[in-house]
């Protein structure tokens, strides 16, 4: 699954996927965790619509709950795009250094 | 109502049973400004842009590319269902017929011109039979408020068939169609023309809405005993493909039987032989140009399905 396909949701859904890789979140436990951890607030618009679409890609799935708060953690295919995007990522960033440092 | 439950309200009624509780328990803890109203709004219309969750973004774009190819050719086939009949009304009781039967070349286009026709007309009924059937099916279902599109094929046909029996009555039992024919006769006729024209495109505007409203994906058939579940769009695709090909050989044919049949005999080219004693020319001149426009409309359709195949 490419995060690509997401289209504008894109960096929310790696956003929502790294919040969750420490561990089940619910809605705003994910918003205001990737706020501290990224400075990025996001709407609960867009948080929702990501959230929806990795749900339905099968990223994340909702776990039991017992009040109306529901958290979500993690799927094996979830846990192989993040780690698969976030590589990525760290080849683009350690290639752009490299170059900056270069020059 | 207060602005929460209002905000949640706004998107689709699947999507607020899904999501609807925890969001509004979420808008409870971060609801404070006008831009977080916005941000909401806009992931209302997202939510109703995107209509099935189980999908996405780019298997939703070549479903929408199939299905408007499969419009395309349909759209097509029935113009070139009206070009055929304008064809073969310059060929009834014309001189053209013993010519096109003396000449090879003239028969081979010419009875290019009929297979290609029934490959046509099997292709688009073997692709589009599961859709109709589909179809049917859910406006029969769930859809029943387009129950009325559903009919507009069947009135238009039974409005045909009355229409011609009523021809067939009058001309056994008056002689307002013998020849030469009369103006109410021939006032007969433009009638039968112009049930027929405005059927097809009433028909046409009705399948291509039934279709738009319907999402038919795939579906699950009952083929020889055994369950099938087929991707409809997909399986139409190559019967589309076929009757546009079809379609570009009649044309081509059409092109070749003209030309020659004018340079044998251009002769009866001249005088009004053509569909309701219209002018021979023009009627064929008529056939040729709404073939073209079937032909290019299909290839078009054909073509945007091909790049969204992914």
């Amino acid at each position: 699954m490419n995060l690509a396909d997401f289209g504008r949701f894109s960096d929310p859904a790696l956003l929502i996927l790294s919040s969750l890789a420490d561990g089940p979140k619910h809605g705003y436990g994910m918003m205001s965790d990737i706020e501290t951890m990224t400075g990025v607030r996001l709407g609960a618009g867009t948080l929702y619509g990501a959230l929806a679409r990795l749900e339905s890609a099968e990223l994340i799935k909702a776990i039991p709950s017992t009040d109306r708060r529901r958290p979500y953690q993690l799927t094996a295919k979830g846990i192989a795009a993040l780690r698969e995007q976030l590589a990525l990522l760290q080849k683009l960033a350690s290639t752009g250094l490299k170059r900056l440092a270069e020059q | 109502m207060n602005i929460r439950k209002w905000l949640v309200n706004l998107y689709p009624r699947m999507w607020r049973e899904r999501y609807g509780d925890e969001f509004e328990i979420l808008l409870e803890e971060c609801l404070h400004s006008p831009l977080d109203a916005l941000d909401i709004l806009f992931g209302a219309l997202d939510a109703h842009l995107e209509l099935p969750y189980e999908t996405n973004w780019r298997l939703m774009n070549m479903i929408n590319k199939l299905r408007s190819t499969i419009l395309f050719v349909f759209a097509a086939y029935v113009a070139f269902i009206v070009a055929g009949f304008s064809l073969n009304g310059l060929m009834d009781d014309s001189q053209l017929v013993p010519l096109t039967r003396s000449n090879p070349v003239l028969s081979i286009s010419y009875a290019t011109i009929e297979i290609g026709s029934v490959i046509a007309l099997l292709a688009i009924m073997i692709g589009g039979a599961p859709l109709a059937w589909t179809i049917i099916r859910r406006v029969f279902t769930f859809q029943r408020k387009d129950l009325g599109l559903l009919f507009v094929p069947l009135a238009s046909f039974l409005v045909l068939v009355g229409y011609f029996f009523m021809m067939v009555y009058l001309a056994f039992n008056t002689h307002v169609l013998d020849q030469p024919i009369s103006s109410t006769g021939l006032a007969l006729m433009w009638g039968l023309i112009t049930i027929f024209a405005a059927g097809a495109i009433a028909s046409t505007i009705a399948v291509w809405k039934l279709i738009s409203h319907t999402d038919v994906e795939q579906d699950e058939f009952a083929l020889l005993g055994k369950s099938a579940t087929i991707k409809l769009y997909e399986f139409a695709y190559r019967p589309a493909l076929i009757a546009t090909l079809s379609m570009v050989v009649m044309f081509v044919a059409t092109v070749v039987w003209g030309w020659l049949s004018y340079s044998l005999r251009p002769d009866l080219f001249i005088g009004n032989m053509g569909v309701m004693m219209t002018s021979t020319r023009g009627s064929f001149a008529f056939t040729l140009i709404v073939m073209t426009i079937a032909t290019v409309t299909a290839c078009l359709g054909i073509i945007r399905a091909r790049s969204s195949r992914i």
